[in-house]
C-alpha cells in the first residue's frame, strides 16, 4: 500500500524551546517496496514513522495509507495506532518479558479474537519463516539479542500487514551478526512483496537494503531516490558527504560544454561529465569518492584529470589501503587495492574518472 | 489522555502534600501555642521549658551514644558480612540474602523483648542460668543499659546498612586492589588503605542511615532504655505526653522540633553521600567479577560466625518468646520446665477483650492500610515516572521526605490535627498517620516496576492492535503485578507491627498490637506479652504468604 504524506509538521517543546522534529514534509512511499528513511540521529525518523503508525500526534499534515486518511488536522481525523492494521519493529524490540515467545508472536492475533487454531497455526507458520522453530515455548527474557529481533519481527508480520515498519532493528546487534541479519531482512522483505519502511542512520544498511532512500535532516526530506542515485549522482552537499566518504574541491566552472563541464580549481582543471545548471564563473564543488581515485606511476601523463602528487600516509586495512594524497596544498583521501604497490612519500600520478567526479552546486 | 495526566499531579501535590506537610505545620504551631489547640495563644515557654530542664542534657548526651554507637555496631557489621559475601569464597552464600531480608520477620518490639527476657537483670534467663549453674549473685549482665540499647539497636539496623554496603561492595573496581597488591602490599594492607578508603561514601551512608534509624527508634528505647531509666528523645517525648505526671503536648512539640530537624538534616546528608558513592561505582561498569579471596582454613570459622548472627537475629528471637509463652513463670529452659508447660498465657490472651480488640485494630490496619496505601502509591509513582514535569518531581522529593520524620514526632504533629477534627480517637487517625509514614515504603518498589515498563512496551501493544484497556489488562497490569505485591506486603507488616506512631495516636478502643505490647512489657506480663507476639509473627507471616501467592495468580493472566 502506498502512504502519503502531506505536510506534516510536529513541535516537541522541552525546556522552555522549541524542537521542530518535523517541519512540512511531503512524502510519497511507494507500495510493495523497501523504502527507507536516512539521517544522522535527531533529525526526526523515529518521529516521522511514529507519526505513520499513529504513537505520535503530529501539530498539522495528512497522512494516507493505502488511500485511507488515518490522520489529517484538515478532516479532524485520528485513527488510533490499534486501528491503523501496521506491523512494527521497535529498536528496543519491546518484546513482552512476562510472554513467552508463542504469546509474543501470537498476540496481534489474539487481539483481533481469531480462534485459537488458525492462532496456533499462523505462529507456527510465522516462526518457520523467521527461523525460530520450536521456539514457541521459551521465556522471551531467555533469547538473544538476534532471536528478540526475529520474535518482534514475527510479530509485526503474523497478522499479514500491509505495510511494516523498523526503527533501527539492527541497531543493537553486534557488528558480524548485523551484517547476516541485514541479509536475511533483505530476503524476508523480498519475498513478501509489503511495503516496508526501515529507519536507520547507518548508509550501508541503507544503501544495501532499498529500493528507495530519502536522506533527512533537521525534520526535513532532502533527496531521494534509489541508493545508486543517492550515491554518486547527488547534487548535495549534505548528502553526498552522509551516504559516504569523499573529498570536495572548491572551484568556478571554467566551461560548460557538451556532456561535460570543466571547473578550475586549487589542484588544476577538473573536467566532469556530470551535467550540471551552472554557467561558467560559478561557484562549486566537485565531489570525488576515495575509490574512484586510481594511483599512476609518477611519469603517467597521457589524458584528462591527471595530477601530480605525493602519497602523505598510508594504512592497510585488510581488504585495501586507505590513505592521504597532497596535491599542492589540497589533501585527497583514497583507497585502492591491497595490491597496488605504493609506498608513503612516493611522488605518484593520480587519475579521476570524469564519469565519477559530480559537480555539487554551492 | 495528555490533558488527565497533567491533572493528576496537582491533586496528588495536595494529598501527599496534606500528609507530609500538615504534620510538621501542626507540630510548628503546636510548639509555638499555649493549651490544648495548636492556635492558641502564642508562647515561647514552651521552647523555655523544654529546653532548660535539666535533665534535657543528659538525654541529649544519651540520645547521641544511642544513634552513634548502633549505627557503629551495624556498620562494622555489615562492612564484615558484604565483605564475607561479595569477596570470598565462604559457603552458603544464601544466609546473607535472609540476614537482609529479616526486617520483615521479627517486629523490633519483639526483638527487644526478647533480649529483655534473656539478659535483664531480676528473672532474665542467661541470668537465673549464671546464677544456678556458678551460683553467681544479684545480676551478672543487666540488658537495661547504654551498652545493651546500642547491641539490640545495631543488630536491629544491621539489615539497613547491609542493604547499603553490600551494592557499593560488589560493584567495587578490583583493579584498583590488584594495582596495589602488585606494588606490593599484603591484602591486610589492600583492605585499609585501598578498600575501605574507597567505599567511604558508601560506609558513612549507611551509617548515617542508621543514626536517623536509631534517632527515630521507640522499641528499642522503651522496652530496654526506660526500665533502666535511660532516656533518650525518643522516649522523653514519650515521658512527657503519656505518661501522666507532666502530659504537656506543647513541651513535647519543642523536644520533637529538634528531633525533626536532626533527622531531616542527616537524611541530606545521606542523600549527598549516596550520590558521592555512586561516582566511585560508576568508575568500575565494566562487567568483570570481583576476584574472589581464598579463605582456606577460616571459611568455616567466619562462618560459623554469620550462621551464629543469623541464629540471634532471627531464631533465638521467636524461640524465647514461644519459650516463655508456654512456661508459667520465667526459668531456665530444664525437665521441670518441661513439665509445667501450658497454654495458660495463650488463653489469657485470647480471651483478653483489648488484646483482641487490638488483633482487630492492626489486622484492618494492616490490610485496608496497605491497600489504600498502595493505591495512593500506585498513581504517585505513576506520575514519578511517566509524567516528569518539575511538578512530578517536587511530587518525588515532597513523597520521600517522611521517609526522615520520626514517627513520634509525626504522631505528635497529627495529634495536633486530629484534636480539632472529628477523627480524633478513631482507628482513620491511625490509618492516616499510618500512610503518611510509610508512603515511601509503597512508592519505592511501584517506581522501579513502572520504570521497568518502557513506553516502548505499551506502545508496541498498541500498534499490534490491542485497544488501550486491552493493553492495560495484558501488558500494564502483569507487568506491575511484582511491584504491587512487594510494596503491598511491605506496608502491611510495617502497619501491622506499628509502634512509635501509635504510642501517641492509639486511644482507648484504638489500641493496636505493638502497643499492647508494650502495656504487657510496661507490666511484666511476659508471658502473654510472648503469646501475642507471637500471634503478631504469624498473622505478618500469613499475610506476606497471601500475598505472594494472589500476585503469583495475577501474573499468569488468561488470554
Ligand atoms: N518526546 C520528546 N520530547 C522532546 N523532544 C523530543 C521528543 N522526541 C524527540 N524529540 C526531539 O525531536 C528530534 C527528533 O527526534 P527523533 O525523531 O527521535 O530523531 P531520530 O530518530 O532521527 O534520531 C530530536 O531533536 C529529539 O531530541
Ligand atoms: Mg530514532
Amino acid at each position: 500500500m502506498e502512504i502519503s504524506i502531506k505536510g506534516l509538521n510536529k513541535n516537541y517543546y522541552s525546556e522552555g524551546k522549541t524542537i521542530a522534529a518535523l517541519d512540512q514534509v511531503d512524502l510519497i512511499i511507494p507500495a510493495n517496496r523497501i523504502f527507507t528513511l536516512l539521517g544522522p540521529s535527531g533529525c526526526g525518523k523515529t518521529t516521522l514513522l511514529r507519526c505513520i503508525v499513529g504513537l505520535e500526534m503530529p501539530d498539522s499534515g495528512e497522512i494516507a495509507i493505502g488511500g485511507e486518511v488515518v490522520f489529517s488536522t484538515e478532516k479532524g481525523i485520528y485513527v488510533p495506532p490499534d486501528r491503523r492494521g501496521l506491523g512494527m519493529v521497535f529498536q528496543t524490540y519491546a518484546i513482552w518479558p512476562h510472554m513467552n515467545v508463542f504469546d509474543n508472536v501470537a498476540y496481534p492475533l489474539q487481539t483481533r479474537n481469531e480462534p485459537k487454531d488458525d492462532i496456533r497455526r499462523k505462529v507456527e507458520k510465522t516462526l518457520h519463516f523467521v527461523q525460530l522453530d520450536g521456539f514457541e515455548k521459551r521465556p522471551a527474557t531467555k533469547l538473544s539479542g538476534g532471536q528478540q529481533q526475529r520474535v518482534a519481527l514475527a510479530r509485526a508480520l503474523v497478522a499479514e500487514p500491509k505495510v511494516i515498519l523498523f526503527d533501527e532493528p539492527l541497531s543493537n546487534l553486534d557488528a558480524k551478526l548485523r551484517e547476516e541479519t541485514r541479509k536475511e531482512l533483505r530476503a524476508f522483505l523480498t519475498e513478501l512483496k509489503i511495503t516496508a519502511v526501515y529507519v536507520t542512520h547507518d548508509r550501508i544498511e541503507a544503501l544495501s537494503l532499498s529500493d528507495t532512500v530519502a536522506v533527512m535532516k533537521s525534520g526535513r526530506i532532502v533527496e531521494m531516490g534509489t541508493p545508486r542515485e543517492i550515491y554518486f549522482d547527488s547534487d548535495r552537499r549534505f548528502v553526498a558527504d552522509f551516504i559516504g566518504r569523499a573529498n570536495f574541491i572548491e572551484g568556478r566552472v571554467a566551461t560548460v560544454g557538451e556532456g561535460e563541464t570543466t571547473v578550475d580549481s586549487a589542484i588544476g582543471a577538473i573536467a566532469c561529465e556530470k551535467k550540471i545548471n551552472a554557467s561558467p564563473g560559478a561557484a562549486v564543488t566537485v565531489c570525488i569518492r576515495p575509490e574512484f581515485i586510481r594511483v599512476l606511476k609518477a611519469d603517467h601523463n597521457v589524458g584528462r584529470n591527471i595530477f601530480r602528487g605525493k602519497v602523505e600516509s598510508l594504512v592497510f586495512v585488510g581488504d585495501a589501503y586507505e590513505g592521504e594524497i597532497r596535491v599542492g596544498e589540497t589533501l585527497l583521501i583514497f583507497r585502492i587495492e591491497p595490491t597496488t604497490a605504493v609506498r608513503e612519500g612516493e611522488e605518484i600520478a593520480l587519475h579521476f574518472d570524469p564519469r565519477h567526479c559530480s559537480i555539487l552546486l554551492n | 489522555m495528555q490533558k488527565t495526566r497533567m491533572g493528576m499531579t496537582p491533586g496528588l501535590i495536595a494529598i501527599v502534600g496534606f500528609l507530609t506537610v500538615c504534620p510538621v505545620v501542626m507540630l510548628i504551631l503546636g510548639s509555638f501555642s499555649e493549651g490544648l489547640n495548636a492556635f492558641g495563644t502564642f508562647t515561647l515557654s514552651k521552647y523555655v521549658k523544654a529546653y532548660t530542664d535539666p535533665a534535657f542534657a543528659e538525654i541529649l548526651v544519651n540520645t547521641a551514644i544511642f544513634t552513634i554507637g548502633s549505627a557503629i555496631v551495624s556498620t562494622v557489621l555489615a562492612l564484615f558480612l558484604a565483605y564475607l559475601n561479595t569477596r570470598t569464597n565462604i559457603p552458603f552464600k544464601f544466609m546473607f540474602r535472609i540476614i537482609s531480608l529479616i526486617p520483615m520477620m521479627v517486629p523490633h518490639i519483639l526483638f527487644a523483648v526478647s533480649w529483655v527476657l534473656l539478659l535483664n537483670p531480676s528473672n532474665g534467663m542467661i541470668n537465673l542460668f549464671l546464677r544456678q549453674v556458678f551460683g553467681w549473685e544479684g545480676a551478672a549482665l543487666s540488658i537495661y543499659t547504654l551498652q545493651g540499647m546500642i547491641l539490640v539497636e545495631g543488630l536491629l539496623d544491621l539489615p539497613i546498612a547491609y542493604l547499603v554496603i553490600a551494592p557499593a561492595m560488589s560493584a567495587f573496581d578490583v583493579s584498583l586492589e590488584e594495582s596495589s597488591k602488585v606494588c606490593g602490599a599484603s591484602n591486610l594492607r589492600t583492605l585499609m588503605r585501598v578498600t575501605l578508603p574507597v567505599l567511604r561514601p558508601a560506609i558513612l551512608a549507611a551509617a548515617t542511615l542508621v543514626i536517623v534509624r536509631s534517632l527515630a527508634s521507640f522499641a528499642v528505647p522503651s522496652v530496654i532504655g526506660m526500665p533502666g531509666r535511660i532516656y533518650v528523645l525518643a522516649t522523653h517525648i514519650y515521658r512527657v505526653v503519656a505518661t501522666g505526671y507532666v502530659t504537656d503536648y506543647g513541651m513535647a512539640a519543642a523536644v520533637g522540633m529538634s528531633a525533626l530537624a536532626a533527622s531531616i538534616t542527616l537524611i541530606f546528608l545521606y542523600r549527598h553521600l549516596t550520590r558521592e558513592g555512586e561516582k566511585y561505582v560508576t568508575i568500575s561498569s565494566r562487567g568483570y567479577r570481583p576476584s574472589v579471596i581464598d579463605l582456606k582454613g577460616a571459611r568455616y570459622p567466619l562462618f560459623g560466625i554469620v550462621a551464629l548472627l543469623s541464629f540471634v537475629l532471627i531464631i533465638l528471637p521467636v524461640l524465647v518468646l514461644f519459650y516463655t509463652s508456654v512456661v508459667p513463670y520465667s526459668m531456665v529452659p530444664s525437665a521441670k520446665a518441661f513439665a509445667m508447660m501450658g497454654w495458660k498465657h495463650w488463653i489469657a490472651v485470647l480471651k483478653d477483650p483489648v488484646s483482641l480488640l487490638s488483633l482487630k485494630n492492626s489486622l484492618y490496619l494492616g490490610v485496608g492500610g496497605a491497600t489504600l496505601g498502595m493505591i495512593l502509591s500506585f498513581f504517585v509513582a505513576y506520575v514519578i515516572v511517566k509524567v516528569r514535569t518539575k511538578a512530578s518531581g517536587f511530587l518525588e522529593s515532597l513523597s520521600f521526605l517522611s521517609f526522615s520524620f520520626p514517627g513520634i514526632v509525626v504522631g505528635i504533629g497529627f495529634m495536633w490535627f486530629f484534636v480539632q477534627t472529628p477523627l480524633y480517637a478513631t482507628i482513620w487517625a491511625l490509618l492516616i498517620g499510618y500512610i503518611a509514614t510509610y508512603l515511601p515504603y509503597g512508592i519505592r518498589p511501584l517506581t522501579s516496576a513502572f520504570v521497568q515498563i518502557h513506553s516502548n512496551l505499551e506502545e508496541s501493544s498498541r500498534v499490534c492492535g490491542g485497544g488501550p484497556l486491552y493493553t492495560m489488562r495484558r501488558i500494564v497490569i502483569p507487568l506491575l503485578v511484582p511491584g504491587i505485591v512487594s510494596g503491598w506486603i511491605l506496608m502491611a507488616t510495617m502497619f501491622v507491627r506499628e509502634l512509635s506512631l501509635s504510642v501517641v495516636l492509639s486511644r482507648p478502643g484504638t489500641e493496636v498490637l505493638a502497643v499492647q505490647i508494650l502495656r504487657f512489657a510496661e507490666d511484666g506480663l511476659w508471658g502473654r506479652l510472648s503469646a501475642l507476639g507471637i500471634i503478631m509473627i504469624f498473622i505478618s507471616t500469613t499475610l506476606v504468604v497471601i500475598a505472594s501467592r494472589i500476585g503469583a495468580k495475577l501474573t499468569k493472566v488468561d488470554k
